[in-house]
């Protein structure tokens, strides 16, 4: 569903990406892990178009992409962000966050996806023409998942999609997304710090470290405590987690 | 005697529907130790620290039965007086070094502030003051680095700028609020062991305000447990697991773990939390 080929990213002098490669199969949930700057988040924006300037090969969901040009793959793919605080539209009322993507692809009977969408995410439908200031952190990060999954899209990339939200209400949309995911048959490629996030949602893991796949493991390996890498490791430690 | 003694410490908001208690009836004592609040957002713990600073002012009301820094009576004490204690006797390390520190202002500058107005002391004594403290947080280089400004830093040096701020004046009560959640977990340690050392060698009271419950558990000596404005526990350190509080419990069960095998995480029941907590109130 996602394949990376020696990816190579460089802003200016600086080369952020150092060919890196990953494939994610269909219907799985694969984890970059890694710290600030090690260029986690700029893979998933390579792939979606955010990146111009990048050397290798990239297919997403059958789509094979050029660099600078921007395949039109917004029914194929969609992306949460961190911050539910940053990522709504704070004057556009929940339904219109919703329907704007039906708008835009022309795609009839958006009141009744709407509310079928506010079910999914498991938001009360009292909520469709509130503002986002009028909402919790949590009620808001389901409202950004439910905007990524209006076009039913098969991939969605979640750039750490809940760590600013707090522990009990993190647990929720987490169970949310494994849910949606099991559901809908998704595939995710999840950005995150937090290795028992990965734990819990991801089949997969890649460690990165400046800009390089320092290992690739899969999760029963880190269930385990069992990352081989240095990196790996030192990760597992500096989490308190061994 | 205690560092510091609070009794029955409540902060009021008003608002249309009338006054809001967000610290409601908050009573501690703290040594020369490390005492961790942990809560979520709107529990209260940030709101505390600011109250225990005097940084709250109106239309918030706060009100205490006892509140005691070092002997001295902090309730109703004016601002000039506030003004000598804060970052002389108490001081404050923010979340975000990013929000925190003056964008314009070079950080030798920027930490010499604190030593212009509380001492006499000249130029040259503090510019030494002010290298003493950087060295004091481990950088390396800290002429180069007190001749930076805070964007040529890192997030995780940055917060150690924020660390030296507070300590050159040798305070002897430091609260932190949320002093590593903007940093990488690999740079945590470090600030959490330098805030840990100068506890140590300099006999200083250590206020941890966080979210993140296991980070508490390792660093303190003694964890209070908020919710609603409230203590609902108190804890020794590494006694976690011996949490009762039906909250406490609920957080630790929605934690996913590094081997986690659960195909749902638990659930904090927010409505039977409350119904608890009506029938232990009173």
């Amino acid at each position: 569903m996602i394949d990376v080929q020696n990816l190579t990213v460089r802003y200016g002098d600086t080369t952020v990406l150092h060919g890196v490669s990953l494939a994610v199969a269909e219907g799985e949930s694969f984890a970059l892990v890694g710290e600030s700057g090690s260029g986690k988040s700029t893979i998933l924006k390579a792939l979606v178009g955010q990146v111009d300037d990048w050397q290798g090969q990239m297919t997403l969901a059958g789509h094979a992409l050029q660099p600078g040009r921007r395949a039109d793959l917004a029914r194929q793919v969609q992306m949460v962000f961190q911050d539910p605080y940053g990522s709504l539209h704070p004057r556009r009322t929940v339904d219109d966050t919703l329907a704007e993507p039906l708008a835009i692809h022309g795609i009839k009977g958006r009141d009744a996806r709407v509310l079928a969408m506010l079910d999914a995410v498991g938001l009360p439908r009292r909520f469709r023409f509130r503002l986002p200031h009028q909402l919790s952190g949590g009620q808001r990060q389901r409202v950004a998942i439910a905007r990524a999954l209006m076009l039913e899209p098969r991939v969605l990339l979640l750039d750490e999609p809940t760590s600013a939200l707090d522990v009990s209400v993190q647990a929720e949309i987490l169970n949310l997304l494994k849910g949606l995911r099991a559901e809908k048959g998704l595939t995710f490629l999840l950005v995150t710090h937090d290795l028992p996030v990965v734990s819990f949602l991801c089949d997969r893991l890649a460690v990165l470290r400046a800009g390089r796949v320092e290992e690739a493991a899969a999760v029963a390996t880190l269930r385990a405590a069992g990352l081989r890498s240095g990196y790996g490791r030192e990760l597992l430690e500096r989490s308190g987690l061994v | 005697m205690s560092l510091l003694a609070v009794d029955n410490l409540r902060v009021t908001f008003p608002s249309d529907q009338g006054p809001v208690e967000v610290v409601r009836g908050l009573s501690f004592a703290l040594g020369r130790e490390r005492l961790g609040i942990v809560g979520e957002s709107g529990s209260g713990k940030s709101m505390t620290g600011r109250a225990i600073m005097g940084l709250i002012g109106a239309p918030a009301r706060v009100t205490a039965d006892r509140l005691e820094f070092e002997g001295r009576d902090l309730r109703n004490l004016p601002e000039r007086e506030f003004r000598k204690l804060r970052g002389a006797r108490m001081s404050m390390v923010l979340q975000d070094p990013k929000f925190s520190l003056n964008p314009v202002i070079r950080i030798g500058d920027q930490i010499a502030e604190a030593l212009e107005f509380h001492t006499q002391l000249s130029a040259s004594a503090r510019r030494a003051r002010v290298l003493e403290a950087l060295e004091a947080v481990r950088i390396d280089d800290p002429e180069r680095v007190a001749r930076l400004y805070p964007h040529e830093v890192s997030g995780g040096m940055g917060q150690r700028v924020m660390i030296a701020m507070m300590v050159v004046m040798q305070p002897a009560l430091m609260i932190a609020d949320e002093p590593t959640s903007a940093l990488d977990v690999s740079v945590r340690g470090q600030v959490l062991d330098i805030m840990d050392d100068l506890v140590r060698r300099r006999g200083m009271g250590l206020l941890l305000i966080s979210h993140d419950l296991n980070m508490v558990a390792r660093w303190c000596d003694r964890i209070l447990v908020m919710y609603r404005g409230q203590i609902v526990e108190e804890l020794g350190a590494g006694a976690l697991n011996a949490a009762q509080h039906p909250y406490t419990r609920g957080l630790l069960a929605s934690l996913p773990k590094l081997n986690e095998e659960r195909a749902t995480l638990p659930i904090l029941d927010r409505s039977a939390l409350d119904g608890f907590m009506a029938g232990t109130a009173r």
